[in-house]
């Protein structure tokens, strides 16, 4: 009798490793805007603004402030080519402070509005507002310690609207996803203060 | 006692020859259809938005399509790898049974459960870079680890355990 029931056991055990095979692992890659930011930077970082000024004429940065010039605050693209070309590296970073902050902002508010939908499933509702956050945080991880230096209550109000957005996310598939939306719509209404205070500086530093 | 190693069926040494032989063959068309099987891959998942969760908006999509190319790379370079395993691990551990395991009927049951299997178990993962595109990452995962995964990786797990235990018996009355 002993031996079948081990056997019986040993087929019902046994094979649970059988659950846990390997998958494979993702993990996030910059895209083409996040990795020209990034080799911009790094090139005025060092003090080579001759290739920072190059990288930024021929990348993805430049390209994306042409496309989406009509939400950026005027003359954001070629300010920022001619900070480059003037060796100004806080004008640089302000100017592309901006950009990411208008980028993330805009996100912010098409989340917003697909959110806003009552067409969207639950199921879709649930997976599309977290990967709006990721989304905005890709862009706006970027310029925080810029924020910061500038205006640090700012980078602490969107981190909280960013965390409060991250708690409402997890529930999103229920009728509350209305505390999402309100926390997005906080998020693009720091940013659009972040964008208009911070362009107002520039032109007056002009 | 006879020290020689006895071979396992022939048809348990073809089964693994051709897993092999496949792992290589899925290896090279791997490399060298990469771009077509990138561009059919991202074809159809664009045709099927709805299970990918895209929301047209191309900083939120790109990150998703992203992430399910990656997986859909990592399934099929993880049949050739698996594939490639199991194959020597059914010559290896058929060879042992066919060896150690006295008993007819538990020596051929070994033997068929490790040969169907370590071979069965390897498609699981071609199956998953197939399903990927139309059923996402998840839900393809769930289907192969229910058709394939499970049955043919527990298959090789109860047999291989199976084995590790008349092995034992076999020291023990020596």
């Amino acid at each position: 009798m002993r031996l079948p029931v081990l056997a019986a056991l040993m087929l019902v055990v046994a094979p649970a490793p059988a659950f846990a095979h390997h998958v494979g692992t993702y993990t996030p890659q910059d895209n083409e805007i996040t990795t020209n930011f990034k080799q911009v930077k790094f090139s005025v970082q060092a003090g080579k603004f001759d290739v920072a000024l190059r990288l930024f004429e021929a990348g993805a940065l430049r390209t994306q402030m042409r496309a989406t010039a009509a939400a950026l605050p005027p003359g954001l693209e070629s300010g920022t080519r001619a900070a480059l070309q003037a060796e100004d590296a806080p004008e640089v970073e302000r100017r592309l402070m901006i950009f990411f902050a208008a980028l993330a902002r805009d996100l912010a508010l098409e989340a917003g509005r697909q959110l806003a939908d009552p067409r969207l499933t639950p199921e879709a509702r649930a997976a599309a507002g977290p990967r709006f956050l990721e989304a905005i945080w890709r862009y706006y991880n970027l310029i925080d310690f810029a924020v910061a230096l500038r205006d640090d209550k700012t980078s602490v109000a969107v981190r909280l609207a960013f965390d409060e957005a991250e708690g409402y996310a997890k529930k999103a598939a229920g009728p509350e996803g209305a505390g999402l939306r309100d926390s997005l719509r906080r998020i693009a209404q720091i940013l659009t203060n972040l964008i208009d205070t911070s362009s107002t500086f520039a032109r007056r530093d002009r | 006692m006879n020290h020689a190693w006895r071979l396992p069926p022939l048809w348990v040494v073809l089964v693994a020859v051709v897993l092999i032989v496949c792992a290589e063959v899925g290896g090279a068309s791997m490399v060298r259809f990469r771009i077509e099987l990138t561009r059919w891959a991202r074809g159809a998942m664009l045709a099927h938005p709805g299970v990918h969760g895209l929301v047209g908006v191309r900083d939120v999509d790109e990150r998703v399509l992203d992430e399910a190319l990656v997986k859909f790379d990592a399934a099929l370079r993880l049949f050739h790898l698996h594939a490639e395993g199991m194959g020597l691990v059914i010559l290896a551990t058929t060879t042992v049974a066919a060896t150690l395991a006295r008993a007819r009927r538990s020596r051929e049951a070994i033997i068929a459960l490790l040969t169907v299997g370590g071979a069965g178990y390897p498609l699981g993962y071609l199956l998953w870079s197939w399903l990927i595109p139309y059923h996402g990452i998840e839900r393809g995962k769930a289907i192969a680890e229910w058709l394939i995964w499970i049955p043919f990786g527990g298959a090789t797990i109860v047999a291989l355990w199976w084995l590790a235990g008349l092995v034992v018996l076999r020291l023990v009355q020596r």
